[in-house]
């Protein structure tokens, strides 16, 4: 048996924009999100995704929010593969998700953080599995794609884990050089293993800079030739930080909860159509979140502590 | 005359003096009792700790204060170096990372976790999930437990507890599971859970592997526990009460946790509750 391989994108000129981009996601696609929880999440390209009515996707990934409810209120999730989705101790239980999974509309198949690097790493080195020291013993092992095999040299049980290749993997980073170089600031929780994984990368940046100015901040983490596309989307992350260029927006993600507690009618009134369907652009969302005085607000975590701390208290 | 603290700060300051000196030890997401902890554990209790930050995975930082998600810059300031989330797992699978800090909606009396789901046959609710804790139980030299939330008072006279027999899902495991395969049998580098810190009190595990009570809080008994607990606790034979933090450690957690987001831990009840140091009692 002949295994697939994965590819290289050398294109010219892969720089689009949020819309382009989005169409490339499919039905029925497995999905890998970058940034983790409340941070660096594509928000900007999981809207405009969901406005073009994807369906059935499969998500995976390690620790998540606000990126993955709004795909599952949006209807267009059905299978997830996540460690995590939730607002920690703040918020809670991620309630879009978890209508979705327990009404059934979504099939689980939960996966840990590490199970997941393995099965990336597998993809990336083109191994037909990966070995992982643990699970065994764990209701995780029940995953019919999970295999105990015999260990050649001790004769010890160890599980093995098949690749995942993610057919798309949507990212969003602080920079890119017009090349598709990115620049990813700050923890890159999965994304560098997402983008060498991949069957394809799609990315958006807050920045575009020149090849220059990218030595200048240190050079690129993920090479072009791994990104198929990428578009410019200045707080793009929004409502999840993307520092040092905003903070995480807590005052809009209590809104988006306020509304997602009150049930799915009342999720798709109060929050999908304001500020997903109504949206004809990333712009307008930007207008509709509160234009330059949220992005001031969110921006001035850099003058101090105090300022930053500002932010998260609970008048906030 | 012992200091007056919170319930919360008491936690703290017990999760803290289950870290060993010179060992490295991770603390996850959304759990910022044991993010202070680690500070608490750094400054005072073992200086030579390699701390790793959870979701920024940075190496000694020093936040400002404590923001209420984990993964924001504000927890990476003045950190040494960062891992990587690969790294971070192959230290664990490898046997270096010393200790980690794990919890659930449901922990059983063998110390295995829930954080998937509540339902054993059929799915009743859809909990966030784990993250890394499957992974990591299995291969962490040592694991703390903790709980804020032991305390199951009766809704219309049904108590739903945190502290069960059998964990309707195992998440991460403890010393047996469900099937009563030890972590011996499966051959597992880690030693599973040392320690249990909830707002009762705190517990170890016998030679069996079974939870223990091993201390009380000033304010606590025998009683809270064996009312709170779905299965009857083993308990010590020289059963201690522990004693409140110190002032340093008590200035050290308020400095770090000006919003006093690891209140939100906490049973709504517990939040605003001050324990007089003196009476030994719960005041409100």
């Amino acid at each position: 048996m002949t295994m697939s391989a994965l590819s290289i994108s050398t294109a010219e000129n892969k720089c689009t924009d949020i819309e382009a981009l989005a169409l490339i996601v499919e039905n029925g696609s497995c999905l890998a999100v970058g940034g983790g929880l409340s941070s660096r999440e594509p928000m900007a390209l999981i809207r405009s995704i969901i406005r073009n009515n994807v369906s059935n996707l499969t998500v995976v990934g390690s620790a998540h929010g606000i990126d993955i409810d709004l795909l599952c209120g949006a209807n267009a999730v059905s299978g997830s593969q996540e460690s995590y989705v939730g607002f920690e101790q703040d918020f809670g239980m991620a309630q879009n998700y978890r209508q979705g999974c327990e009404s059934g509309k979504i099939e689980i198949q939960d996966n840990c953080c590490y199970t997941l690097v393995q099965q990336l790493r597998a993809s990336i080195q083109g191994l037909p599995f990966m070995p992982i020291q643990s699970v065994r013993g764990t209701d995780f092992e029940k995953n019919p794609r999970y295999k105990t095999i015999q260990c050649p040299y001790s004769g010890e049980d160890i599980l093995v884990v098949p690749p995942l290749t993610p057919d798309v993997a949507i990212l969003h980073a602080q920079y890119a050089d017009s090349h598709g170089n990115l620049r990813i600031e700050g923890p890159p929780v999965v994304d560098l293993l997402f983008a060498q994984a991949s069957k394809k990368v799609l990315a958006t940046v807050e920045k575009i800079v020149t090849s220059e100015e990218m030595q200048q901040l240190g050079g690129a983490n993920i090479p072009y030739f791994y990104v198929t596309n990428f578009a410019k989307a200045p707080m793009g992350a929004h409502p999840t930080a993307c520092y040092p260029f905003y903070a995480y927006d807590r005052e809009h993600t209590k809104l988006y909860m306020s509304a997602a507690k009150e049930g799915p009618a009342a999720f798709q009134n109060k929050y999908l159509k304001h500020f997903v369907y109504d949206c004809e652009s990333h712009d307008e969302y930007l207008d509709r979140i509160g234009g330059a005085n949220t992005k001031s607000k969110l921006s001035s975590w850099k003058e101090s502590s105090d300022a930053w701390m500002e932010l998260y208290k609970e008048s906030a | 005359m012992e200091q007056s603290c919170t319930l919360g700060e008491l936690i703290i300051d017990q999760l803290a003096r289950t870290v060993d000196d010179n060992s490295l030890v991770f603390h996850g997401f959304g759990s910022p009792l044991v993010q202070i902890a680690l500070h608490v554990a750094k400054r005072v209790y073992a200086p030579n700790l390699v701390l790793v930050a959870g979701a920024t995975y940075g190496v000694n930082p020093d936040p400002p204060f404590i923001a209420p998600t984990t993964n924001d810059w504000v927890h990476d300031r003045n950190a040494e170096c960062h891992l990587s989330i690969g790294e971070l797992f192959d230290l664990s699978a490898s046997g270096r990372l010393g200790r980690m800090f794990l919890s659930g909606l449901q922990i059983d009396q063998w110390g295995n976790t829930n954080v998937t789901q509540l339902g054993r046959k059929s799915l009743k609710l859809k909990l966030p999930g784990g993250g890394g804790a499957c992974n990591l139980s299995c291969n962490t030299k040592y694991i703390t437990l903790w709980t804020a939330a032991h305390r199951a008072e009766p809704v219309k006279g049904k108590r739903r507890y945190r502290i069960v027999s059998q964990c309707d899902y195992i998440t991460g495991l403890g010393h047996r599971n469900s099937d009563g395969i030890t972590r011996q049998q499966l051959g597992y580098r880690g030693n599973g859970p040392q320690w249990l810190v909830t707002d009762l009190g705190v517990f170890d595990f016998n030679k069996d592997g079974h939870l223990r009570l091993d201390s009380l809080y000033p304010h606590t008994s025998v009683n809270d526990v064996i009312e709170n607990t779905e299965f009857e606790p083993k308990i010590k034979k020289d059963l201690k009460t522990v004693s409140h933090p110190s002032i340093e450690v008590l200035s050290i957690i308020r400095n770090l946790d000006p919003l006093r987001i690891h209140e939100k831990e906490l049973l709504p009840r517990d939040r605003a509750v001050t324990l007089n140091g003196n009476k030994h009692a719960a005041i409100c």
